[in-house]
């Protein structure tokens, strides 16, 4: 499996090379590649193999001999390995019991001696972008 | 690290060896301080070898953390920065420093990140609603940690889906340590839905209780609960 995705980016890079370097000129080039990224099978516990794929779009933007390149995550699937349409519900509904599960209320308890909350927003935000830096490595 | 710490102890004073520490730490650790090891380990001008051994095992935990929550816990991500770590492992070791002195009835609470000895009731945080909890816990020595992004009404928003965190309102992380169980927190609410699920469900000697964006609020079956529930 790993064999033919390796193939297939590499016939994109092989059309991509030529059309860059005969535009190599100061003129501005934009091209852009979107690829599948598959990640690894991974073990669902006992129900299974579990792979995530994200669609990557790079943007090669050159402008004379100066390139840069930029990579967005457009979107995340997560298809189940082996791909049989039962048994991948049977998965998706399976996956909740190991968690008990509420509605969530709002409580008014006068008794309560500390509150467990989040912290400020730049922290939040520190950590929001760092899981998206994460992410972005990963893709 | 800028954040209100509540130190609360029931059988006796609180020993200023306590704020001697937290002051120690924020002088180690400060991302803001120039003068700072941690700062001069992010300009390069200390190897890690040369630095004090509480600086080698906090970044040695966290280099831990991040294989255990799958990189979803990275200080590198955003230059050196372990503050996620920093703040429950402070505390923790804060308890030990009340426990030397005698405490077996404290509560430390840095910024929403709280530990126990004795028995607390603590409230989880609505995330929606200001006034509100949640949920209630009342266990006795115990270390919670909540990450969300709805501090003051304002969300924090994902740059790819332009939702709160991938549908996470929060997630709360109980266990022995507060600082392995901040980290948890960090990493599961940036997980995303999908993720937080399959991780938490699959947590050893911690538990977890979700809040999604739906409404739901899922926990793992060992999450403590209320005294209601847990006494009837």
């Amino acid at each position: 499996m790993n064999k033919a995705r390796i193939t297939v980016v590499a016939g994109i890079a092989a059309l991509a090379i030529p059309v860059a370097n005969a535009t190599a000129a100061a003129k501005k080039k934009i091209l852009t590649v979107t690829k599948s990224i598959n990640g690894p099978q991974a073990v669902a516990d006992r129900w299974g193999y579990v792979q995530v794929t994200l669609v990557v779009k790079k943007t090669t933007t050159i402008v004379g001999k100066h390139k840069t390149v930029k990579r967005r995550i457009t979107s995340v699937n997560v298809p189940v390995y082996p791909d049989h349409a039962d048994r991948s519900v049977f998965i998706a509904q399976q996956s909740l019991p190991y968690l008990t599960q509420e509605v969530l209320q709002a409580q008014f308890d006068p008794n309560i001696q500390m509150v467990s909350g989040a912290t400020a927003t730049s922290f939040a935000f520190v950590q929001s972008l760092q899981s998206a830096l994460v992410a972005a490595k990963k893709a | 690290m800028g954040m209100p710490i509540v130190v609360e102890v029931r059988d006796g004073d609180v020993p200023d060896a306590v704020f001697d520490w937290f002051g120690q730490v924020d002088e180690t650790f400060s991302t803001f301080k120039e003068g700072s090891e941690i700062s001069w380990l992010r300009r390069g001008e200390l190897g890690l070898d040369d630095a004090c051994p509480d600086v080698r095992d906090v970044l040695h935990r966290c280099r831990e953390l991040r294989a255990e929550t799958e990189g979803w816990f990275d200080v590198d991500a955003v230059g050196l920065d372990p503050s996620g770590y920093v703040k429950g492992w402070s505390v923790d070791r804060a308890a030990a420093i009340l426990e030397g002195a005698g405490a077996h009835e404290y509560a430390i609470n840095a910024g929403g990140d709280i530990r126990t000895r004795g028995r607390w009731r603590i409230g989880i945080q609505h995330p929606r609603e200001p006034q509100a909890v949640a949920k209630v816990v009342e266990a006795d020595d115990v270390c919670i940690a909540t990450s969300g992004g709805y501090e003051r009404g304002q969300h924090v928003l994902d740059p790819f889906t332009r939702a709160g965190s991938a549908g996470i309102l929060s997630v709360t992380v109980t266990g022995p340590e507060l600082g392995t169980a901040d980290a948890y927190a960090t990493a599961a609410f940036a997980m995303g839905q999908r993720g937080v699920i399959d991780w938490t469900a699959r947590l050893r000697g911690y538990e977890a209780l979700t809040i999604l964006a739906d409404g739901r609020v899922l926990a793992t079956p060992g999450f403590p609960a209320a005294s209601r529930a847990a006494r009837s």
